[in-house]
């Protein structure tokens, strides 16, 4: 009893001493302050923590060309917004680069300044151009898109390349199985491999992007074309339509597969095929039942040819920081030596001339389906509106889960109109 | 010694009285059995009772256990998982493989380290701070009674309810403002924001548990109102005191969205970090999973060893009345 009497008024004592010296001293144990502008030779970025590793290259060339050191603030993407909104709203900003996902572009404009000086003509050629439009809010480019995603067709090389499939499939369906290039081989292909405990695909209830590139696909803006909401159309019906059509290939509970499910899902080697983004491909585990097996492809296309909904993660330069010169040196790197990016782990960049770099390289074979989805004439961002965010949430999300749960989608799409259109009043 | 004797007298006492009470004659009980036979056949009830009782209450407890304990087993599992095994469809409970691969890669990554140490040092500064406020101002408010103090108590309630976000994001200003943004100071005053509430409520109650006798005769013997409070009252509540730092501590120790508002590059604590794992483009369960087991050690260490006291506490105001 008295060792454990000794024992607790040594802890408690030296947890007084510790605070009291670590309070005295007033810092934290991770480095310098992240004030902005704190130095001239020093940036500090803010980044998703999926991000931050397609930077890291970045910064160490940065540092070798121009001096200038780096720091990361790096943070989870559920909280990165919330941090944003704070600061920029305060008017004390920590850090002097933000790299932003497309889809907050919009609620940030007005906190960030303008970096036109970066987008040459040679600049603008040499980024897909989605991107360059999306970057381009009221007539100036508040963001350079550091790397970009979009979704592909990954299935399984191992099973596509079976001699009993290929003969089984050309007899029930009257052509070569093969990576599907359309809505109905993508049907067909799913049905044939749903059997023996094994799915033809995944259908994404808890996530809208696969459903918006199927929009885009058909023919029609997403959701909004320009201030009128189209979301009730034929395009949007029939991208819905396609959609649910296929749970009858997918895992039970589409409702609540999201992107890391699905993931799972085909790594596990339950689904043949999976609508999903580029990044993935080369982040198959190498103890995955499916590893080495697996083909890339560009997106399905419809009646409007093939597209995607790009995923891309711009740099951009805070009003409120004292340090804007460096800040957009950094970002006048980070389009220099885009390229690095490709040799992080997530292996992405923005640069088309960076993706062909590598494309005919082993292990990289999923970007030549990335760019040819990039380039696709149907391909197009996000709508332009700070609430889009709140549309996906609250509208987009609940309206799929509805659908693929047995809705009716004429009258989901009909209602989900009158939720934009009081969103956006 | 002595208080042992009569609280074991006392016991003796009170089986007495229950023993006398199972001699009670019954109609059912034929006069050829004499009284010990049916002294034993009660007594064989009761103890039946007893033990259906207490079986009962394992089973509830052991049912307890399984719903607090397996969410931590399984990610102390997960965290011995090689990478396929953490997303296996369905999930499997144990590892098919194990490897400590998911520790090297979480304590490996840089800034893990700095984050445990701000994480030590933000809860201990907050915890400290709740006390020092909590203390004084739960024994004002049960010594003094006064009206304003009721409004006090009630008040500090009232901010509990306020949801952390709504303050999160002025507090973060104002610390900017004065100079102590991304410190471990302006993190564990906004930790003392949630705990000091909590403190003072759980300090209350301790207090009101202890007589005034105690601090009258102290009085009596010279001390004034604080050195009673000091030397007596204190060392008293020492059981609650450990409570309630242990409360204040954890509430820090596990905070997030603060952390997320506040820190950034010297200051970033491990919540943060372990959330980090978690990116638009995948999650890493196994070193998640791997540094939440670490983060969990020290707070498991603290309560065993300070189980004693927090069972002391928790029983303190048990007897009032």
């Amino acid at each position: 009893m008295s060792t454990r009497n000794t024992i607790s008024r040594l802890v408690t004592l030296g947890g007084v001493c510790t605070a009291v010296a670590l309070a005295a001293t007033g810092c934290g144990a991770g480095g310098p302050a992240p004030t902005s502008g704190s130095a001239a030779g020093t940036v500090n970025v803010l980044v998703e923590a999926g991000g931050h590793a397609e930077l890291t290259g970045v910064a160490e060339q940065c540092k070798k060309d121009t001096g200038i050191d780096v720091n990361f603030v790096e943070l989870p993407y559920d909280g990165m917004f919330n941090r944003l909104s704070s600061e920029f709203s305060s008017g004390n900003v920590s850090f002097d680069v933000a790299a932003l996902d497309s889809v907050w572009l919009p609620s940030f404009k007005d906190a960030v300044q303008p970096i036109d000086e970066i987008f040459t003509d040679e600049a603008k050629k040499d980024i897909f151009p989605a991107l360059v439009k999306e970057a381009n809010v009221d007539g100036h480019f508040i963001g350079l898109p550091a790397w970009t995603n979009a979704e592909i067709i990954l299935y399984r090389q191992d099973l596509f390349e079976d001699a009993k499939n290929k003969a089984d499939f050309q007899s029930k369906y009257g052509y070569e199985l093969a990576a599907p290039t359309t809505w109905k081989q993508y049907q067909d292909i799913s049905e044939f491999f749903t059997k023996d405990g094994m799915y033809g695909t995944d259908v994404k209830g808890a996530v809208e992007t696969e459903w918006l590139a199927h929009v885009l696909q058909a023919g029609s803006p997403m959701v909004l074309d320009g201030d009128n909401v189209v979301i009730d159309n034929a395009a949007h019906k029939e991208a819905l339509d396609f959609y649910v059509s296929l749970t009858k290939s997918a895992p039970p509970g589409a409702a609540q597969v999201d992107w890391a499910a699905a993931q799972n899902l085909f790594n596990q080697g339950k689904t043949a095929m999976t609508r999903f983004w580029a990044h993935a491909y080369r982040q198959i585990p190498k103890d995955s039942p499916v590893a080495g097996k697996v083909g890339a492809a560009a997106m399905i296309g419809g009646s409007a040819g093939v597209a995607g909904v790009p995923g891309p993660w711009y740099l951009s330069v805070p009003k409120a920081t004292k340090n804007a010169d460096s800040a957009k040196k950094f970002i006048k790197c980070a389009y220099d030596h885009n390229g690095l990016g490709i040799e992080s782990s997530l292996g992405l960049a923005s640069r088309i001339s960076a993706f062909e770099k590598y494309q005919d390289q082993p292990g990289y074979e999923s970007f030549k389906p990335l760019i040819e989805t990039l380039n696709g004439k149907a391909t197009a961002t996000r709508p332009a509106t700070a609430k889009w965010q709140q549309i996906v949430d609250t509208v987009l999300v609940p309206l799929l889960q509805k659908a693929v749960a047995g809705g009716d989608s004429a009258t989901l799409l009909a209602d989900a109109k009158k939720q934009i259109q009081d969103l956006l009043k | 010694m002595s208080s042992r004797t009569a609280i074991s007298r006392n016991r003796a006492a009170t089986e007495g009285d229950v023993t006398s009470q199972t001699v009670q004659p019954t109609s059912k009980v034929t006069a050829s059995q004499g009284p010990r036979k049916r002294r034993g056949v009660n007594r064989e009830g009761l103890e039946a009772g007893r033990r259906s009782t207490r079986t009962i209450l394992w089973i509830l407890l052991a049912v307890a256990m399984v719903l607090y304990g397996f969410p931590f087993l399984y990610l102390l599992f997960t965290s011995f998982k090689t990478p396929i095994d953490t997303i296996a469809v369905p999930p499997t409970i144990l590892p098919t493989e194990w490897t400590l691969e998911n520790y090297a890669n979480a304590l490996g990554r840089s800034g893990v380290l700095a984050s445990f140490i701000n994480s030590v040092q933000t809860a201990i500064i907050s915890t400290l701070l709740s006390l020092v406020l909590a203390i004084p101002a739960a024994y004002g408010i049960t010594r003094y009674k006064t009206p304003s103090g009721r409004v006090f108590i009630m008040a500090a309630l009232v901010t509990r309810m306020v949801p952390p976000v709504a303050i999160g994001i002025p507090l973060a200003s104002m610390m900017s403002s004065v100079g102590l943004a991304d410190t471990p100071i302006a993190l564990s005053i906004a930790h003392t924001t949630i705990s000091l509430p909590l403190s003072i409520w759980l300090m209350s109650s301790f207090f009101e548990a202890v007589p005034r006798d105690l601090e009258e005769a102290a009085t009596v013997d010279g001390c004034s109102r604080l050195g009673a409070l000091w030397r007596v009252v204190i060392p008293v509540v020492s059981g609650g005191i450990a409570v309630t730092a242990i409360f204040a501590f954890l509430a820090s120790w596990n905070e997030f969205l603060f952390a997320l508002l506040m820190t950034a590059i010297r200051s970033q604590t491990t919540p943060v970090v372990i959330a980090n794992f978690q990116t638009q483009f995948g999650l890493d369960w196994g070193s998640m999973t791997a540094l939440a087991a670490v983060y969990s050690i020290p707070v498991i260490l603290l309560t065993l060893l300070l189980q004693r006291k927090i069972v002391a506490g928790m029983t303190l105001g048990a007897v009032k009345g």
